[in-house]
């Protein structure tokens, strides 16, 4: 059998729009992902041993075990336990409390490089523990963390791709779906490879180049 | 809506086979991805630009792309070049390559982060560059090698999941298998987390044993407030 140029190439149409779906997906997750990661960061910090203990058994579960199996747990697990979800819905939670436990990780390694003097000052000024997080720490961290947080955005985006065995149709589920109208299965998933190969290329040159306008103000 | 776990008991065969699976094709294709990752690293450190490139274009193709694309194109792409091999076999192909280039980022670093002056130093008393980076380079970079490699093992052990899509008789297709026949979507699903926790877990347990012994780096923490420590540590033990 040889190689079918023009499959490969019809290919393209169909998939460029589908990438919307994933970019969608990957932005919302990790949209979501941010707002929970940097909750648990600041919840672990609380010193309720209850409660950081618990975050730990997360972290360690989420880390553990694999986001297919979680996106499994998401999808047919919870309507089991009567909250019904899209297959969309259930792969952006799955994917989003993922992507929390790594970036509360990724918080928890930004925090610990981080000059304590201006936290220093700010308790020794008396400022209250909820402007310490929003005006001194946070601000200073996102920052810090900005490649490894756009480095999880691409990680993020090759899990988008997971959902299409839950039949969400995103890239790969398309180049399936094309695959079966054509017969050209390898042609048709090539050009998916090239499809997330260039959206994750653009995120990390994008990160790239966000990172060095940011450099002179990193801590 | 309670949980039944007894479908779990009914069906402990289907898992156990499952959990095997798993180990056997994860340990191979880590191994394999490993020895594969060798020569990558090799040509990634190549004074030769078109080494680099080489290697470079590989390792950024593979790392960019979801470890599922990367199957379903071993899949299909393995018959069309006229190989024929079973499902185990062709996953466990596709993961160790993708593995190789996760492994030869790890080995890069660990070769990078070996003073230069050692293999200067090689050099200088008449070892070739092969020699010096035997003899003297490789030995420094085993414990530096271990905590990455131990992480990106753990990834590739989770990664084999994706095997069950291709109807590998793994772990989660054994759940998909038990929770088709059983209707209990929950309690097996969290069964088959279970089994990876397990996993992964005695995994990492047993690589910490290993570095303990390997004498890995003990990094140094600095000495810090003890107020501003709360905040920085997250009330987590220090990692000493």
């Amino acid at each position: 059998m040889d190689f079918d140029l023009a499959a490969f190439g019809d290919a393209f149409p169909r998939l460029l729009p589908a990438a919307l779906t994933n970019l969608t997906i990957a932005l919302v997750a990790m949209t979501l992902a941010l707002i929970g990661g940097t909750v648990l960061t600041v919840l672990r910090t609380t010193g309720i041993g209850l409660l950081t203990g618990a975050i730990g058994v997360l972290i360690s579960f989420i880390r553990g075990t694999p986001i297919l199996v979680q996106i499994f747990l998401f999808y047919y697990g919870l309507p089991a336990l009567g909250l019904d979800l899209t297959p969309i819905q259930a792969g952006v939670l799955a994917i989003a409390l993922n992507s929390s436990i790594f970036i509360t990780e990724i918080m928890r390694g930004g925090l610990s490089g981080m000059d304590p003097g201006p936290v220093e000052a700010a308790i020794a000024l008396g400022v209250r523990a909820r402007t310490i997080w929003t005006r001194v720490i946070l601000p200073q961290l996102y920052i810090r963390i900005l490649p490894p947080l756009v480095n999880e955005l691409t990680t993020i985006v090759k899990g988008t791709a997971l959902l299409s065995v839950i039949t969400v149709v995103e890239v790969l589920r398309t180049a399936q779906q094309i695959a079966n109208t054509t017969f050209r299965p390898l042609e048709a998933l090539l050009a998916a490879a090239i499809v997330l190969f260039a959206l994750n290329l653009a995120i990390s040159q994008l990160g790239r180049r966000i990172e060095t306008r940011f450099a002179a103000r990193r801590g | 809506m309670t949980l039944d776990f007894s479908v779990i008991l009914d069906n402990w065969q289907l898992f156990a086979s499952g959990l095997w699976m798993t180990l056997v094709v994860a340990l191979l294709s880590i191994a394999a991805g490993f020895l594969l990752a060798i020569p990558v690293a090799i040509m990634a450190l190549s004074h030769r630009r078109w080494l680099r490139t080489i290697a470079g274009a590989y390792v950024e193709w593979f790392r960019n792309i979801p470890f599922i694309v990367v199957l379903y194109i071993f899949f299909y792409g393995l018959p069309f070049m006229g190989l024929r091999l079973p499902e185990p076999v062709v996953g466990g192909i596709a993961l160790a390559f993708y593995a190789s280039t996760y492994f030869s980022e790890v080995i890069r670093g660990a070769v990078l982060a070996v003073p230069k002056g050692q293999l200067e130093a090689a050099r200088a008393v008449g070892m070739s560059y092969f020699m010096g980076m035997r003899e003297v380079v490789a030995p420094q970079t085993l414990r530096l090698l271990l905590p990455p490699s131990t992480n990106t093992a753990i990834s590739m052990i989770k990664e084999t999941s994706v095997l069950s899509t291709i109807t590998v008789a793994e772990i989660t297709y054994q759940g998909l298998v038990v929770q088709g026949a059983t209707f209990a979507p929950f309690e097996v699903f969290l069964t088959t987390a279970a089994l990876y926790w397990l996993i992964t877990s005695a995994f990492a347990h047993g690589m910490h044993r290993v570095e303990r012994a390997a004498g890995a780096a003990q990094g140094s923490q600095q000495a810090r407030h003890s107020l501003a420590d709360k905040y920085l540590q997250l009330g987590m033990r220090r990692s000493k």
